[in-house]
C-alpha cells in the first residue's frame, strides 16, 4: 500500500468475526467493524475528513477549525487542520478523560471547557457559554470554520458512502440481520443504517446509549441524543442503554479474549449486542437457520486508562511492593515512632551534636513558600520511593521528619525505626505547630 | 394516567418524624395560619458539625461561615451562635443581616461581611471588628477612608478574586476552562493593583485571607480557583503580606430527591413532552427552558440538579480530594502544606433538612378540559415557597386532615395554584403527582425549603398574610415549638409544648 497522503488511508477497515466461544451465541455470527484501525484511531476519521475537506482544500493557511467535541472528532480534526496549516479548537464540557485532553494538546489543539451548571439558578440567564460560542461563530469577521458534527449531514454521508457499503461488501453483498452501534452524534448509526435498509429493509438496527446517570466517553444518554440534529428515532428499531460497567466488561472481553484493542464504546456495543441478541439466538435453536450481526468498534483502549482506573482499579492493579508507610497500622505507627515536641525540636536543631538533618515532606512549592531554616525538601511521594529500597540516610545521622500536621512524618518515623535507624523523630503537630508556637520559618 | 411521575423528597430524621406529627402540624396552622414555615434549629448545628468533620478529616483548621442570605430566620442564627466560637461564624451580605447576626449573639470577630457593601455596612462591620471580604479595589479605598476618618481599629480583610479562567492559559495553546461570568470579586489579572492598594493601606487594613465564590456545580473549576488562590497567597507572602485563610465560598449543593430513577424518568419525560411524543407535563406546555426546533431539543433545562450523588459535606470532601491542576497535590494537601486555614460559606447546604413550608388546601377543582387533572388552590403564593423559582422540582407531602380516608388511594396529577389573582401565580408549573386527591382543609408540606425557598421571594402583594415561622424541637414523642423570634438556644427553650 502506497499513499500520497495519510487521508487516503481513511476507511476500508476490517470486519472481524468474534469467536462464538467468546460470545456464546449459537446461531448468530457476530462481526466487529474495526473503525479503531483508521489512521487517526477512530470511527470519526471519516466524517472529520468529509466535513472538513471542502474548508481545508479552499483554505490558504488562515483560520481555525472549531468543533464541539470531547475526543475523537477533535483528534481527527486537529491532525487534518495541522496538515493544512490551520489551527484547531475544541469546545466541550465532556472532556473528562485526562489522557485525551493531553493527547489533543500534543496534537496542537486548543481546548475550551464549558463551565459546570449554575448552582443558584437564574431562569432568565442568557449568558450560557454555548450561546457565546455560537455568537462568535456567526460574527461576519469570524475566521472560524465550524464543522458542526451534530447537525452536519456530511457526517452521516461519510458513513453512507464508506462504512455501510464496506460492511455489505465484506459480507459478500448481503446485509447483516442486525446492526448495532453506539449513538454519539448519530452519524455512523444513521449513515450505515440508511445504506443497509436500502439493500434490505429487513435489517434491524439497535442504537445504544449510555445509561442516564452514567458516563461513557463519546456516547450520549437518551436525553442527550434528543439534542442531536442528526438523531431521528425512526432510524432505530430499538434503543437500549448500557452502563459504564457493561462497557468496561465488553472492552475487557474484546481485549483479553479477541485480541481487539477496543475502547469503552466498542465494549459497550459488544456487550449491548450480546445482551440484545441472546433471546433471538435462543429462538433460533433447532431451526437450523443462521443469522449475522455487525457492531462497530469505534476506537482504541489506550486513551481510557484513567477512565478504567477510576471505575475498575483492580484491572490495572500493581503487584504489592515491600513494606511501605501506608502498610503500617495507626497503632503500629503510634507505638514505634519517636515524636518530638516543637520546643524540644527547636533545641535539638540548634544545639544537637550532631545536629539532626531536617526533612520537610511537603511539596516543593509549599516548601519554597515557608520552611524551617536548614531543612531539606523531599516531597512525600519521592520519599516513599526512596524508603521502599532501604534507608536513605546513614544511621549515624539523626533525622527530624516534618510534614504539615505530623501525621505522615509519624508513619515514616515508625517505618525507618523498623528499618533499624536509631534516631529518627517526627515533629509533633508538624510545621503547623511549629508556626503556631512562633518558631521561625524562612522563605527562599 | 400511566405511571405517576413522582419526584419524592429526600427526608431524613428528624424532619421525617416531624412530617409524621400530622396533628401537631395541623394545630400549628390552625393557630398561626397558612402559610407557615417550620424550622428545626438543631439540624443546622448538626450540619455545621458535618462540614467541620470533613475539614478535620483533612487536618484543616478554619471555620464554617453560615451564609445568612439563605434564610432570614433568627432561630437558625441563634442556634449557630451557640456553637463553638472557633468553628462556626456567619457570612452577612447586608447591613440588616449584620445587625441581625450581632443581635443573635455573634460577636464581630466571628462575622464575615461579603457582597457589595455601602458605607453604613462597611462602617458597622469595621466598628464591631468583623472581617470584611472585599469585593473590589473601590471597596478597599472606601473602607480605608472610613477607618482613617473615624479613627477605627485596623480591620481584617479578605480579598475576593474572580476570573480564574483567563489566568490558566499557558502560552497560546492549551486548555482554557471557561467560567460563567461573575459580577463579583476582583479578576485575578487585576490583582496587581489590588496588592499595591493593600500595601498602601497597611496601617488600616490587614490582609488575613483570600476568597472566591463561584456559582457553579463544577468541582474542577473550584479546584482550579483554589489552586490559583494558593499561588496568589504565595505572591502576597513574597511581598510581605501574610494572608492565612482561604475562603472558598458556598455552593456545595443539596440533594433534594430521594430517588435517582424518579428524577431520570421525569427529565426524560420532559424532553419527550417538548418533542411532542408524549402529552405535556406542565401548565400550558412550559418547557423549563427546553424547546423543540424541528424535532431536536434545544436550549438548557433551567432546573436545579435535584438528585445528586454528592452534595453538601460530601461535595466539600470531593473538592478537597481533587488534585490541583498545576501542582498536582490534592486541594486539601495544598492548603495544609502551605499552612492555610480553610473557610467555607455554605448557605443552602447548611440548612439542608432544616425545615418545611406548610400550606392549607383551599379548593380543589378539575383543571379545564383535561380529564384526571386537577387544580389545587393553596393558602400560599409563589413568593411564599419559591422552590419552583429556583428550579427545584420536588413533590409536596400530603398531610390529610383527620387521617387518611380509606378506599380513595388513587394517584392523581394536580397543578398547584397560589392565592393571588394572577394567572402566573402557580406554586408549580409542573404537573405534580400525589398519591391521592387532596381535599379542602388538608395540608401540603413542602419539605427542605429552608435554603432560599422559604422567604427569599416573600412579599406583601394583595395584602395576603406573610408566612410566620416557628422553631420546633422534638420532646419525647411530641414536639415543642415557639415563634422563630422567641427562640433562644438555651437548655430549656421557651414556648409551649404541643
Ligand atoms: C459569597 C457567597 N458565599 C456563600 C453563598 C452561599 O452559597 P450556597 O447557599 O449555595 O451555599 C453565596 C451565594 O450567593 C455567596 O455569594
Amino acid at each position: 500500500m502506497r499513499y500520497d497522503s495519510i487521508t487516503e488511508a481513511i476507511g476500508n477497515t476490517p470486519l472481524v468475526r468474534i469467536d462464538p466461544a467468546v460470545h456464546g451465541l449459537r446461531n448468530i455470527d457476530l462481526y466487529a467493524k474495526l473503525e479503531m484501525l483508521n489512521p487517526f484511531g477512530s470511527v470519526k476519521d471519516r466524517p472529520a475528513w468529509h466535513m472538513a475537506r471542502p474548508h481545508l482544500e479552499g483554505a490558504d493557511g488562515e483560520g481555525t477549525v472549531v468543533e464541539l467535541s470531547s475526543g475523537n472528532t477533535a483528534k481527527a480534526l486537529a491532525l487534518l487542520a495541522g496538515m493544512h496549516g490551520l489551527k484547531f479548537k475544541s469546545v466541550t464540557n465532556r472532556m473528562r478523560v485526562p489522557e485525551i485532553k493531553e493527547l489533543l494538546l500534543l496534537l496542537g489543539a486548543e481546548i475550551e471547557e464549558l463551565p459546570g451548571r449554575s448552582e443558584c439558578l437564574d431562569p432568565t440567564d442568557t449568558d450560557d457559554p454555548l450561546t457565546h460560542f455560537h455568537q462568535a461563530l456567526s460574527d461576519p469577521d469570524s475566521t472560524y470554520l465550524h464543522t458542526d458534527q451534530y447537525f452536519n449531514p456530511r457526517n452521516t454521508e461519510a458513513h453512507a458512502a464508506g462504512t455501510g457499503p464496506e460492511i455489505v461488501k465484506d459480507l459478500d453483498g448481503r446485509v447483516p440481520d442486525w446492526f448495532i452501534a453506539c449513538v454519539g452524534t448519530a452519524g455512523s448509526s444513521t449513515g450505515v443504517a440508511r445504506v443497509l435498509r436500502e439493500h434490505d429493509p429487513a435489517v434491524r438496527v439497535l442504537g445504544l446509549v449510555a445509561h442516564k446517570s452514567d458516563f461513557i466517553p463519546g456516547i450520549r444518554t437518551i436525553d442527550e441524543v434528543h439534542q442531536v440534529g442528526l438523531f431521528d428515532p425512526g432510524t432505530y428499531d430499538t434503543i437500549e442503554s448500557v452502563t459504564s460497567g457493561e462497557a468496561i466488561d465488553g472492552m475487557v472481553t474484546l481485549i483479553r479474549r479477541c485480541g481487539l484493542l477496543s475502547g469503552p464504546t466498542g465494549g459497550a456495543a459488544y456487550q449491548g449486542a450480546v445482551r440484545h441478541l441472546r433471546d433471538a439466538d435462543a429462538e433460533l435453536d433447532g431451526t437450523g437457520e443462521r443469522r449475522t450481526a455487525v457492531f462497530i468498534v469505534c476506537d482504541r483502549a489506550e486513551s481510557y486508562l484513567s477512565y478504567v482506573r477510576r471505575r475498575r482499579p483492580e484491572l490495572l492493579g500493581q503487584a504489592k511492593r515491600g513494606h511501605t508507610a501506608a502498610s503500617l497500622t495507626d497503632a503500629e505507627a503510634q507505638a514505634e515512632a519517636r515524636v518530638i515536641t516543637v520546643a524540644d525540636a527547636r533545641r535539638w536543631t540548634a544545639e544537637g551534636d550532631p545536629r539532626p538533618l531536617v526533612v520537610d515532606l511537603r511539596s516543593p512549592h509549599a516548601y519554597g513558600a515557608l520552611h524551617i531554616e536548614g531543612s531539606v525538601n523531599i516531597v512525600d511521594e519521592v520519599f516513599d520511593e526512596l524508603v521502599r529500597g532501604g534507608l536513605p540516610f546513614s544511621k549515624r545521622t539523626p533525622v527530624l521528619l516534618a510534614c504539615p500536621v505530623g501525621e505522615k512524618s509519624l508513619r515514616y518515623a515508625a517505618l525507618l525505626t523498623r528499618r533499624g535507624h536509631p534516631d529518627v523523630r517526627s515533629l509533633a503537630g508538624g510545621i503547623v505547630a511549629w508556626r503556631d508556637a512562633g518558631a521561625p520559618l524562612v522563605r527562599e | 394516567m400511566d405511571v405517576p411521575l413522582y419526584l419524592r423528597p429526600r427526608v431524613e430524621p428528624p424532619l421525617a418524624s416531624l412530617l409524621r406529627a400530622q396533628t401537631f402540624l395541623h394545630s400549628l396552622v390552625d393557630a398561626l395560619g397558612s402559610p407557615l414555615n417550620v424550622l428545626i434549629p438543631e439540624v443546622v448545628a448538626e450540619n455545621a458539625a458535618r462540614f467541620r468533620a470533613v475539614q478535620r478529616r483533612h487536618h484543616l483548621a478554619g471555620r464554617v461561615y453560615y451564609a445568612h442570605k439563605a434564610n432570614r430566620s433568627s432561630s437558625l442564627v441563634r442556634r449557630l451562635a451557640a456553637e463553638d466560637v472557633a468553628a462556626v461564624g456567619i457570612d452577612v451580605a447586608s447591613l440588616e443581616e449584620l445587625r441581625h447576626a450581632l443581635g443573635c449573639g455573634f460577636t464581630g470577630d466571628r462575622i464575615m461581611a461579603t457582597g457589595p457593601k455601602d458605607a453604613e455596612f462597611l462602617w458597622l462591620a469595621a466598628r464591631v471588628g468583623a472581617t470584611v471580604n472585599l469585593d473590589s479595589p473601590g471597596e478597599l479605598e472606601q473602607l480605608a477612608g472610613l477607618v482613617r476618618g473615624h479613627g477605627l481599629a485596623r480591620v481584617d480583610v479578605l480579598v475576593r478574586l474572580s476570573g480564574f479562567e483567563s489566568a490558566a492559559v499557558q502560552g497560546g495553546t492549551g486548555t482554557r476552562l471557561l467560567a460563567r461570568r461573575s459580577r463579583f470579586g476582583t479578576p485575578v489579572r487585576e490583582a496587581e493593583a489590588l496588592l499595591s492598594a493593600l500595601e498602601r493601606h497597611r496601617d488600616v487594613v490587614e490582609l488575613t485571607g483570600v476568597a472566591y465564590h463561584l456559582d457553579t456545580t463544577g468541582v474542577e473549576e473550584k479546584a482550579r480557583a483554589l489552586e490559583q488562590c494558593v499561588l496568589f497567597m504565595d505572591e502576597c507572602r513574597a511581598r510581605g503580606l501574610a494572608p492565612r485563610a482561604l475562603d472558598i465560598g458556598g455552593g456545595f449543593g443539596v440533594g433534594y430527591l430521594a430517588d435517582a430513577e424518579e428524577w431520570e424518568r421525569w427529565t426524560t419525560a420532559l424532553s419527550e413532552a417538548v418533542l411532542g411524543v408524549r402529552p405535556p407535563l406542565t401548565w400550558r406546555g412550559h418547557g423549563y427552558g427546553l424547546r423543540n426546533e424541528g424535532g431536536t431539543v434545544r436550549g438548557n433545562a433551567a432546573l436545579y440538579p435535584a438528585h445528586r450523588p454528592t452534595a453538601g459535606p460530601g461535595y466539600l470532601d470531593e473538592l478537597l480530594s481533587m488534585p490541583a491542576p498545576v501542582l498536582g497535590r490534592p486541594s486539601a494537601t495544598l492548603l495544609l502544606e502551605h499552612l492555610h486555614d480553610l473557610y467555607i460559606e455554605p448557605g443552602r447546604s447548611l440548612v439542608d433538612q432544616c425545615g418545611l413550608s406548610l400550606a392549607r388546601v383551599l379548593d380543589v377543582r378539575p383543571a379545564g378540559e383535561e380529564p384526571d387533572r386537577y387544580l389545587v388552590r393553596l393558602g400560599m403564593n409563589a413568593g411564599d415557597m419559591s422552590l419552583e423559582e429556583h428550579g427545584v422540582l420536588m413533590d409536596p407531602v400530603l398531610l390529610p386532615r383527620g387521617g387518611p380516608a380509606d378506599g380513595e388511594e388513587e394517584p392523581v396529577g394536580v397543578f398547584l395554584a397560589g392565592n393571588l389573582c394572577l394567572e402566573a401565580d402557580l406554586i408549580t408549573r409542573r404537573l405534580v403527582h400525589l398519591p391521592r386527591l387532596p381535599r379542602a382543609g388538608d395540608l401540603l408540606a413542602f419539605t427542605n425549603t429552608a435554603g432560599y425557598a422559604m422567604d427569599f421571594h416573600a412579599h406583601r402583594a394583595q395584602r395576603q398574610p406573610l408566612a410566620r415561622t416557628v422553631a420546633v424541637e422534638p420532646e419525647g414523642d411530641s414536639w415543642r415549638w415557639c415563634l422563630d423570634e422567641d427562640y433562644w438556644p438555651l437548655t430549656s427553650p421557651g414556648g409551649t409544648t404541643a
